[in-house]
């Protein structure tokens, strides 16, 4: 169990590396003088060569990529152009936005997806089979941008149900209703998919034909039996997909105007700001590191056969 | 798979016949498009700006069927010219992403090892950025081009094939009829292609319906932001962004473009879950 863990841990902060390196060497491949960049039009050639000082661009690559390396290892993503701050700071100021979506996206799509992926699979071929399979299926087809666009038109434009766009808070809901329906239709749809064949599956399996055997009621098997193993896949999907969120729902965030992590990546990208979009990568890769391993130790203590291995 | 047999399954599944009659039809108007559309797909007309919809019987009298947008551009043409480009990207993009995915997950399967151990970090790599914000810095970077559009697609999708590819691989590998090709002296490559190519097939099969569609949603994502099919070209992301504006006043800009992304994915999403209820009858999924 430990050792399983220490590989584990030992992956994703490869994994993080990697993509450090690669946000890296994308900026340097990128075409442009980021010195030019960072500066007005009207620099002078004098000033273009202290900028380019001053951001290491006179070093050799390698030099470059050792002092980047260094900095982040204490912690430092470098200053953001755009916004002249420390792009931690600037992306720390962004992540409550992001985050509240997350959260009531994320209770929405538990609530919803779990029991109908469990109990359309239960009940196989039967009327709520029929309407979770095409709720997931029409999910799985609609585009994020239409979603929004019909949820604009049907509960802003049709009738001023919500607030259009705005954010106010984790604790003003209405404004987060929209972006968190937005986002988690299509993660919802994956979700019931996966529990619905991972029911339809385990229910097929000897052993609960042994605990029906048994004598155990439906119910008792269904929850104590299937449940259990048919929730592992959807866990680890749930964990992709807030993962994913919680780098920022681009499309959603610049339609309903969030001052997100999303917004902001499309605003440091259209102005060229390197610093920024670089960190941006990096710290969305250790999200994705952390959820992952959050995830594997949910799925550890629910499945025993991986504390046997 | 006998040849009757397959197709009477197909004619059994009604997501399969569903799938296929609206895939071949989008493929056949996407293909026609220049000829179907009423008119140039980038004619102004500034004295007809946001006519509604005229019905189908403006098709043969110069209106404009399904309306005009903030130019007065036909909104029918624009639609089937952006299936044209929409598809294209998909499908050229497909092709690509499926070939090098499933060729990186076969050589993981077999030779194992490194080589298993590289391409496996390699997708955890891609997963671990979302492909929305992949697509956006790539776009950013290194300017918004149909090539760019395709390399998007390939860094983002490619892991789906390797990782079937590879798991189907590892099981094959070590079956009698495998080791006796290695056994008569088949070289690695002539095993791979002769032996155990033929029996992964069903799997991708069923991943290029799904990787079709995923392809579509991710290029109207981006042409929605304006990194996608640049203007005045049009996409159905790029008309989308172009009628949110109008949406209070003037909601077909916005619902037509809509309603044919949503048909198109849907149709490529049906034939995928068909042919696995086709060919793969005992998965559930």
């Amino acid at each position: 169990m430990v050792k399983f863990f220490a590989k584990r841990i030992l992956c994703l902060l490869l994994v993080v590396w990697i993509v450090s390196v690669l946000a890296f060497v994308m900026m340097r491949l990128a075409p442009g003088d980021a010195a030019v960049m960072a500066l007005p039009d009207y620099a002078s050639e004098a000033q273009i060569a202290a900028m380019r000082v001053k951001l290491g661009l006179d070093k050799p690559y390698i030099t470059q990529y050792l002092i980047y390396l260094g900095d982040l290892l204490r912690g430092d993503l470098g200053t953001s152009v755009l916004y002249e701050k420390p792009c931690l700071d600037v992306i720390m100021e962004r992540l409550p936005a992001t985050l509240s979506v997350t959260i009531v996206c994320s209770i929405m799509v538990l609530i919803i997806s779990i029991p109908l992926g469990i109990i359309a699979g239960v009940n196989k071929g039967g009327p709520i089979d029929f309407f979770a399979v095409l709720f997931a299926l029409l999910g799985q087809s609609m585009s994020v941008v239409w979603i929004c666009v019909l949820l604009l038109l049907l509960c802003s434009v049709k009738h001023n149900w919500l607030p259009s766009m705005g954010y106010n808070g984790l604790f003003d809901v209405k404004y987060l209703i929209m972006p968190a329906i937005a986002m988690g239709y299509k993660m919802c749809a994956g979700m019931v998919r996966m529990g619905r064949s991972g029911m339809i599956d385990v229910l097929s399996e000897d052993y609960i034909t042994c605990a029906y055997a048994r004598g155990m009621s439906r119910f008792e098997v269904n929850c104590k039996y299937a449940f259990k193993n048919s929730i592992i896949p959807v866990i680890t999907l749930f964990g992709m997909d807030v993962a994913a969120m919680l780098a920022g729902a681009v499309i959603i965030e610049t339609t309903f105007t969030i001052p997100g992590i999303g917004s902001m990546l499309v605003k440091a990208v259209s102005n060229r700001d390197y610093p920024l979009t670089q960190s941006t990568l990096v710290v969305t890769a250790a999200m994705f590191a952390v959820v992952n391993l959050v995830v594997d130790i949910v799925n550890a203590f629910i499945d025993r056969r991986m504390k046997l291995n | 798979m006998k040849g009757k047999i397959l197709i009477r399954r197909m004619l059994r599944s009604p997501q399969f016949v569903i799938g296929f009659v609206i895939v071949i039809t989008i493929v056949l108007v996407s293909v026609f498009a220049d000829q179907l559309a009423p008119m140039d797909e980038n004619l102004n007309h500034i004295t007809a700006r946001f006519t509604p919809p005229q019905g189908i019987s403006a098709y043969f009298n110069g209106g404009y069927v399904l309306g005009s947008d903030e130019l007065g551009r036909d909104i029918l043409s624009r639609v089937l010219v952006g299936s044209k480009i929409s598809l294209t990207i998909a499908f050229v993009g497909t092709i690509c992403v499926a070939t090098i995915g499933t060729l990186l997950g076969v050589f993981a399967g077999y030779f194992g090892g490194v080589v298993d151990d590289i391409v496996m970090r390699a997708t955890e790599v891609t997963m671990a950025i979302p492909s929305m914000t992949l697509g956006i810095v790539i776009m950013a970077i290194f300017g918004p081009s149909i090539s760019n559009l395709i390399l998007v697609m390939i860094i983002t999708s490619w892991k789906n094939f390797a990782k079937i590819s590879r798991n189907q691989v590892m099981i094959m590998r070590n079956r009698e009829f495998v080791q006796a090709s290695r056994a008569l002296g088949g070289s690695g490559w002539h095993v791979i292609m002769t032996q155990i190519m033929p029996n992964v097939t069903t799997p991708l099969l069923i991943q290029l319906s799904g990787t079709f569609g995923g392809i579509i949603l991710t290029e109207a994502g981006l042409s929605y932001l304006y990194l996608g099919v640049q203007l005045p070209n049009p996409s159905w992301g790029n008309m989308i962004a172009g009628g949110r504006t109008y949406l209070a006043a003037y909601p077909w800009m916005v619902i037509v473009p809509g309603i044919a992304l949503m048909i198109t994915v849907l149709g490529f999403n049906f034939l995928g879950d068909g042919l696995r209820d086709v060919l793969d009858p005992k998965q559930t999924r």
